[in-house]
């Protein structure tokens, strides 16, 4: 997917910049939060893994979902979210 | 505004949470703990490890095992070992074991689901996240008592035994198990006792010269020097001695008597403000205690203080209590629990000493049970109630 396919949806910034805040949640969770539904934030969790931005550990029923500690795409959006956030409190 | 004066250096270091850096006369107890966890900083892998430690209120074992847990957290860390220590106090998760795992989980997953699954899918959990985290945890079950009584057998058998249902792999999860007497054991199956009592550490009741020790090392942390006199800390103490060698009553005792003197304006904590200190201080029931209450458990109490103090009588019968908890109930805008939920609050504050029950049956129609607070004073009890519930819709 290209870089404008994958950060056009506002709702994967929000799922991106809430998991840089809080390091790792469930899809339901996620969802809850973003006031969305299940599907749309499974949808939406599932391009930014095949990505490679976003990983998955499986403990039981429960899927949490982070940050891709191994990927450089994971990195260079959670500098960009931390150098905006940083300009936006000044 | 003149800069109020103060006896204390920092008050925090006799708060119930403080951790000392020395536990006098628990040194020997403390080196016996390591003993039973060194394979923990050898091969934390290759085995877990059950300690039981007993002893009476303020014998000193949260601080023995709170010390431990921090002396070989830092030893680990020094040694690049991952091994983790985790307090989990069970009367303050109303001694269930669904919601102690989900605690123990939350310190490696802080945002772990709190619904979805059964404490024995955690309990599986729990060990899959230690493997994910590769770390041997070392969890401290304080009032171990209350998951005996909640869970019973069944429960800690599986909790004891997670090690050898995974044989051949690494060993994650060593207990130290915290009670106050060995009595409550005789609730579980063979087996789950003789797994539990192979390591014991039984703390003996403090004398009158090992709690002096110990307020003489609180005052010398907590308070500025010399203003505590050698007489005060020595009536603290007898006054601790005759709580049953409660240390923990003495450094209550220490702090209230320290804010005394504040409040009186003195440059020292005289023994007269120990006297006051101890006056209003509640005897039968400590403060700590009611703190780890759920709030019906307060509200209920709450009742049974306001109808002592209102009617002067000895006693009082279970469905007045229960009258009364409906007011408190809606005077603090909340849903009444029901009369068996009452009935085991009853059951657990006259375990604690807190009140005392006895079952009527001659000269009325039915059975009752007539509820009595022989040592407790009403009015401090009510006081302490009340604030801590007004605390408590505060933070709400």
């Amino acid at each position: 997917m290209n870089v404008e396919d994958v950060f056009s949806s506002k709702l994967r910034m929000k799922i991106l910049r809430t998991l840089f805040d809080v390091g790792e949640l469930n899809a339901s969770e996620l969802a809850r939060r973003l006031k969305i539904n299940y599907v749309s934030a499974s949808k939406h969790i599932k391009i930014l893994e095949d990505e490679g931005i976003l990983q998955h550990k499986v403990f039981g029923r429960i899927r949490l979902y982070r940050y891709n500690e191994q990927s450089a795409k994971a990195k260079a959006v959670q500098n960009l979210i931390e150098v905006w956030e940083r300009y936006d409190k000044k | 505004m003149a800069q109020r004066q103060s006896v204390f250096r920092d008050e925090t270091k006799l708060d119930i949470n403080y951790v000392p850096g020395r536990l006098p006369h628990r040194e020997h107890h403390l080196r016996l703990l390591k003993e039973f966890f060194s394979f923990a900083l050898e091969a934390p892998e290759k085995m877990a490890q059950r300690v039981l430690i007993t002893g009476d209120v303020g014998t000193g074992k949260t601080a023995l095992s709170q010390r431990f847990g921090l002396e070989i957290a830092h030893e680990s860390s020094i040694r690049g070992i991952k091994l983790r220590y985790v307090h989990v106090n069970c009367r303050e998760y109303r001694g269930s074991l669904f919601f102690i795992l989900q605690h123990v989980v939350s310190v490696f997953h802080p945002n772990f689901p709190k619904r979805g699954y059964s404490a024995e899918e955690l309990l599986h959990t729990l060990v899959q996240v230690l493997d994910d985290e590769k770390t041997h945890t070392i969890l401290s079950l304080d009032e171990f008592d209350s998951l005996i009584e909640k869970e019973g057998p069944e429960a800690v058998y599986k909790l004891t035994r997670l090690q050898e249902m995974r044989q051949n792999k690494p060993q994650r999860l060593s207990l130290i198990c915290i009670l106050r007497g060995p009595e409550m054991l005789g609730k579980l199956d063979v087996s789950t006792r003789s797994t539990l009592q192979s390591n014991i550490i039984n703390l003996q009741k403090y004398s009158r010269k090992e709690l002096t020790d110990i307020l003489n090392d609180r005052v010398s942390l907590a308070f500025k020097p010399l203003t505590v006199p050698e007489g005060s800390v020595r009536l603290v103490s007898e006054l601790a001695y005759s709580e049953g060698g409660n240390a923990r009553f003495g450094i209550e005792l220490l702090w209230r008597a320290g804010k005394y003197a504040d409040a009186e304006g003195l440059n020292t904590v005289i023994p007269d403000c120990v006297r006051k200190a101890a006056s209003s201080i509640v005897p039968a029931v400590k403060k700590s205690e009611l703190t780890t209450f759920s709030l019906h458990e307060k509200l209920f109490l709450l009742s049974i203080a306001r109808l002592f103090k209102e009617n002067q009588k000895a006693t009082v019968s279970l469905a007045e209590a229960e009258r009364a908890y409906a007011i408190a109930c809606e005077e603090f805008d909340v849903s009444p629990n029901s009369h068996t939920q009452l009935w085991k609050y009853l059951k657990d504050f006259s375990n604690l000493g807190i009140v005392e029950t006895e079952v009527s049956g001659t000269g009325s129609r039915g059975r009752s049970t007539d509820i009595s607070l022989p040592r407790t004073p009403v009015e401090e009890l009510e006081k302490t109630l009340r604030t801590l519930l007004d605390e408590e819709s505060d933070k709400t």
